[in-house]
């Protein structure tokens, strides 16, 4: 009854009602991989609650003050005005402790449910026309998500996020012609510096989430003006969309799935250390601590600086630093590779059209190939970041792990793109529904068959299910 | 979207009081105790009760099925598009190509305005080369713990190493150093030029690689190891890179014994300190 | 001599002389290395203390094999001779010696001699001689003095958490969590194997005390965050982000449709 007449009044000033009606009745298909950005969005929405708290009480300077708290080894020490807040911030401010880890961890969910996310995309032909400028939206998304996190976690001003600071200084150094400017100029001056801390904070806190809001606002409008891509089925073609109407249903469904990412940080964050920057230490110069990583999403940057091989050669009598190749040159090629790459595929498939239906991953084995080539080769980068640490509890030697892992990370991405090419290839020109039930001799098959042509995706309705658009229940209403 | 059985609304009732009750743990957790591990259980339970609620209505309560809704082509019809195009061009014809060109050089010239301050970033007109290629260490400088006491040659045992910088209020980081005391046995080993007096042997402390602080002296192979990226220098041939992914060697510093005892630099670093940047050589 | 004399050298006085040679020679060596058997020769040693009778006898057939019969070393370990007390009592309480494997880096293990054998056994070493660190004393220091020296000096190796890390050639900075604080104090004065040595020049009493107070400190059982996951940092964290994120698509496979 009250939230009929609330309702009703605000619409009579704003009239809404047409606008309103057309959302809640629209029709999103329920397919599960469709959710993989919800939960990206949702760890989003949870950094910026989470971070709101911690904001109010850390302070992003670098000048000296004694810490006074209740951590005993830390009581009475001169350290940075940032260090100490993080510290206060675990140990002498109720809840404080939580809502730090359950932010970071947070952070991680973020990144890799974005990651999840875009392969999800790029396995189903998701970003073929038209989508293609959402891509480019979300793989801005995947690299503001990563610089932040790389800001958020050197902002506690600890001993392993300062030697993380340093290897990024000495990364933008490592640039040709323009990397002293470019570090000093980021740095306000050689290593440390003064002024880093208060920059990564105004970074962390407003221009990167601002702009990660906007982009995800940019996404979502393009997602709703567009209407969701979905898989081939009954019903299914390139002018209709199947599934479940917004309201109450999805909407509901969907708060649900918010609870739940809730749900994830805060257990995690409660229950399980992260970051525990009063045993790292305060950053101190000349200070050093093993193991030393970077998150995740840096991790595979520092998996390839542990296995380049120390290479500084000279050009023209200039020298080339060792950083340059794997920190800098091999990450623009990532990001670079990943923007155009909607814009290269249709070069060589020939295919300009405008897609609305999906493709399975077994419809473009090439493309399969090529991904699974992709993850695995970043995926072993990532791996090497711990080669210390495998060193710790196996005993085997580090250079020997190296050695292996420089080999590796080149030849394993080969031989599981070529085995994934295959396989989708061979799934795809059989009967079996799925990759479990696919026969050793449809493999077979493959590989001796030299050429083929490529099977078209289905774009019409399956006659595998017999139901056709017209008997399924439409609603009549508004069509954006 | 479909359960076993389709679930009573008293599950759905059920899970929402769940979180509240939990809810209400929660906040006596936060009023009583200082746990994060409680805080975390009570309040990560009470949403995953709520989500638990939220689903399983939506799932078995709300109205669902399979809808269908149209969609329309993105490409507008050729009179849209060319309507639009006559729109935006409108007034077109009657601007002369200089006022364009003339307001082209304005905004690249507000776009100058808005990069040469960001110069401001680096305080002082101190440029990066001149400041990268100082350190505070000189001839006669004396060494000092991080700590801020100076170094005399006598507290270093033979075959252990120490943090040093140069002496000055605060520990700057391109000046750090590992002052190491060579055994005996060790000094014929290293080649010429390692070594001055009383066996000591002095490096800048920063990784050639990315510049983290090599700080695990290894007494028995007298090598320096970095946990960055597990670089290896070999402190007896000047700190040349013998594994890892380091291309140059720690620039050494000459160190000598003052009069009264305490160690001393006799000059700058004989190299370029920390991660290698662009230059000639 | 004269030329009677020298005629008279006949063969059979060669053989006397050359065999009275070898036994007064053979005097000389067999008296550098002393009888193996427990019971002291009666006139080549100074007495020994009841301990240090104990520890002989320990000694002999416990180290003698690798470390010589007086502590001179052998092909198969080193020299015991001026190692001092801290480093015997180190190496044995905290189980490295006797070795179990020839080959790698002593590891921590359980000791093989109840704590009178082993005092028993430094007492006997330290007979050798050569004036090695003596047992240091340890006790409360400044909790914050500690944790920066032990950030400064020793979180290099052992790592910020004191869980160990990796050293070069497969060999490793061993976990400092279950060390008394003894065995923390005489490995800071002895520097064994490859750990450097730190005087009490480098690091006073109060420093040590301080440094040993942090250990004990870190090697507290809970950790405030929650599971500690090793303390190995964002390793461990990244594995357990990424099961994270398995969950939750886990919990999106419930909530959506399969593919029609």
């Amino acid at each position: 009854m009250i939230t009929r007449r609330v309702v009703r009044w605000a619409d009579r000033r704003l009239g809404f009602a047409s606008l309103a009606r057309s959302g809640l009745n629209k029709v999103f298909p329920d397919h599960w991989s469709f959710m993989m950005g919800e939960i990206a969005l949702y760890s989003f929405v949870y950094l910026v609650l989470s971070g709101t708290f911690l904001a109010f009480f850390f302070d992003a300077s670098e000048a000296k003050t004694v810490y006074r708290g209740s951590y005993a080894p830390l009581n009475g020490s001169e350290v940075s005005a940032a260090y100490s807040s993080a510290v206060h911030l675990s140990y002498d401010v109720r809840l404080g402790l939580l809502m730090r880890q359950s932010h970071h961890w947070a952070a991680l969910l973020f990144t890799g449910a974005i990651v999840v996310h875009l392969a999800r995309i790029f396995f189903t032909g998701a970003f073929r026309r038209p989508r293609e400028v959402n891509w480019i939206v979300g793989v801005t998304l995947l690299l503001l998500a990563f610089v932040n996190g790389f800001a958020g976690y050197s902002l506690p001003d600890d001993l392993l996020s300062g030697t993380g600071l340093r290897v990024a200084n000495g990364i933008m150094l490592s640039i040709p012609v323009v990397g002293q400017w470019v570090a000093l100029l980021i740095f306000g001056g050689e290593f440390p510096g003064q002024h880093i801390l208060p920059r990564l904070f105004i970074a962390h806190v407003l221009l990167v989430p601002g702009l990660i809001a906007a982009l995800i606002a940019v996404h979502m409008a393009i997602l709703v003006r567009q209407k969701h891509s979905q898989f081939p089925g009954p019903g299914r073609t390139e002018t209709t969309v199947v599934g479940s109407r917004m309201w109450p249903g999805y909407a509901v469904k969907s708060i649900g799935l918010m609870a739940a990412v809730f749900s994830l940080c805060l257990l995690l964050g409660g229950l399980v250390q992260i970051n525990p920057v009063w045993l790292w230490g305060p950053f101190e110069p000349g200070s050093a601590t093993g193991p030393a990583q970077p998150d995740w999403y840096v991790g595979w940057v520092d998996g390839a600086l542990r296995l380049y091989p120390p290479w500084e050669p000279h050009l023209f009598g200039w020298r080339l630093p060792n950083l340059f190749l794997p920190a800098v040159v091999l990450p623009g090629l990532t990001f670079v590779a990943m923007y155009l790459y909607p814009f290269v595929e249709p070069l060589f498939t020939r295919d300009r059209e405008e897609h609305q239906l999906l493709e399975r991953p077994r419809d473009r084995p090439v493309r399969m190939g090529l991904g699974v080539m992709a993850f695995t080769f970043y995926g072993l980068l990532l791996l090497s970041f711990s080669l210390d640490v495998v060193t710790r509890y196996t005993g085997w030697p580090v250079t020997v792990l190296v050695l292996v892992f420089r080999v590796v990370v080149l030849v394993v991405p080969l031989l599981t793109g070529l085995a994934a090419y295959v396989l989708a290839k061979a799934l795809r020109d059989s009967d079996a529904a799925r990759f479990t039930e696919l026969p050793w001799s449809a493999v077979r098959g493959t590989v001796r068959r030299r050429s083929r042509s490529p099977k078209e995706p289905p774009t019409t309705a399956s006659p595998v299910a017999g139901v056709a658009a017209e008997h399924l229940p439409v609603e009549s209403g508004p069509v954006p | 979207m479909r359960g076993p059985a389709r679930a009573p609304a008293g599950w759905v009732s059920a899970a929402f009081l769940t979180s509240t009750a939990l809810t209400a743990g929660f906040v006596a957790a936060y009023i009583t105790t200082d746990s994060p591990q409680l805080e975390g259980l009570l309040l990560g339970l009470a949403l995953a009760a709520l989500a638990a609620g939220l689903v399983l209505w939506a799932m078995h309560l709300l109205p669902s099925g399979t809808y269908v809704e149209e969609r329309p082509p993105m490409a507008p019809p050729e009179e849209d598009d060319d309507a639009f195009q006559d729109d935006l061009h409108r007034g077109g014809q009657e601007t002369p190509g200089i006022l364009r060109r003339t307001l082209g050089l304005a905004v690249l010239g507000l776009g100058a305005a808005a990069v040469v301050p960001l110069r401001g970033l680096l305080p002082g007109s101190l440029g990066p080369s001149t400041a990268l290629r100082r350190t505070a260490w000189g001839r006669g400088v004396r060494m000092m713990t991080s700590e801020g006491k100076p170094v005399r040659a006598d507290d270093l045992e033979p075959g252990t190493a120490l943090t040093v910088f140069p002496q000055a209020p605060e520990p700057a980081d391109d000046a750090t150093a590992v002052l190491i005391r060579l055994r005996p046995a060790d000094l014929e080993a290293a080649s010429s030029g390692a070594a001055g007096s009383a066996g000591l042997v002095a490096y800048s402390k920063l990784c050639t690689h990315a510049g983290c602080p090599v700080g695990l002296y290894e007494q028995t192979t007298r090598q320096l190891f970095c946990p960055c990226h597990q670089s290896v220098f070999d402190v007896l041939d000047r700190a040349r890179p013998i594994a890892g992914p380091a291309a140059r060697r720690l620039p050494q510093l000459p160190v000598s014994v003052d009069a009264e005892g305490y160690v001393q630099a006799d000059g700058g670093f004989d190299g370029q300190v920390g991660p290698t940047y662009w230059r000639r050589g | 001599m004269t030329a009677r004399t020298r005629r008279r050298l006949t063969p059979a006085a060669m053989l006397l002389t050359v065999i009275g040679g070898g036994v007064v020679l053979g005097q000389v060596a067999l008296a550098e290395t002393p009888a193996p058997s427990p019971t002291p020769a009666p006139t080549a040693t100074p007495s020994l203390s009841a301990d240090a009778l104990r520890g002989k006898q320990l000694y002999g057939s416990s180290c003698a094999s690798c470390h010589g019969q007086q502590g001179g070393g052998t092909q198969r370990g080193p020299t015991l001779v001026g190692v001092g007390r801290a480093s015997t009592d180190f190496y044995l309480s905290t189980g490295r010696m006797p070795l179990k494997q020839e080959e790698g880096q002593a590891e921590r293990g359980k000791p093989a001699f109840s704590r009178p054998d082993i005092d028993a056994l430094v007492a006997y070493v330290d007979t050798f001689g050569g004036g090695g660190p003596g047992i240091p004393s340890v006790s409360g220091g400044d909790l914050a003095q500690g944790r920066s020296l032990y950030l400064q000096n020793c979180a290099g190796c052992h790592s910020s958490g004191g869980v160990g890390y990796a050293q070069v050639g497969g060999r490793t900075a061993p976990s400092i969590l279950s060390s008394t604080p003894e065995q923390v104090a005489e490995a800071v004065r002895v520097g064994p194997g490859l750990m450097p040595q730190f005087s009490d020049r480098a690091l006073d009493q109060g420093e040590l005390d301080a440094v040993t107070t942090y250990v004990e400190q870190l090697q507290r059982p809970i950790d405030r965050g929650g599971w500690r996951l090793g303390r190995l940092g964002p390793v461990a964290e990244t594995a357990v982000g990424f099961v994270g994120v398995a969950l939750m698509l886990l919990v999106i496979r419930r909530l959506g449709t399969r593919a029609p």
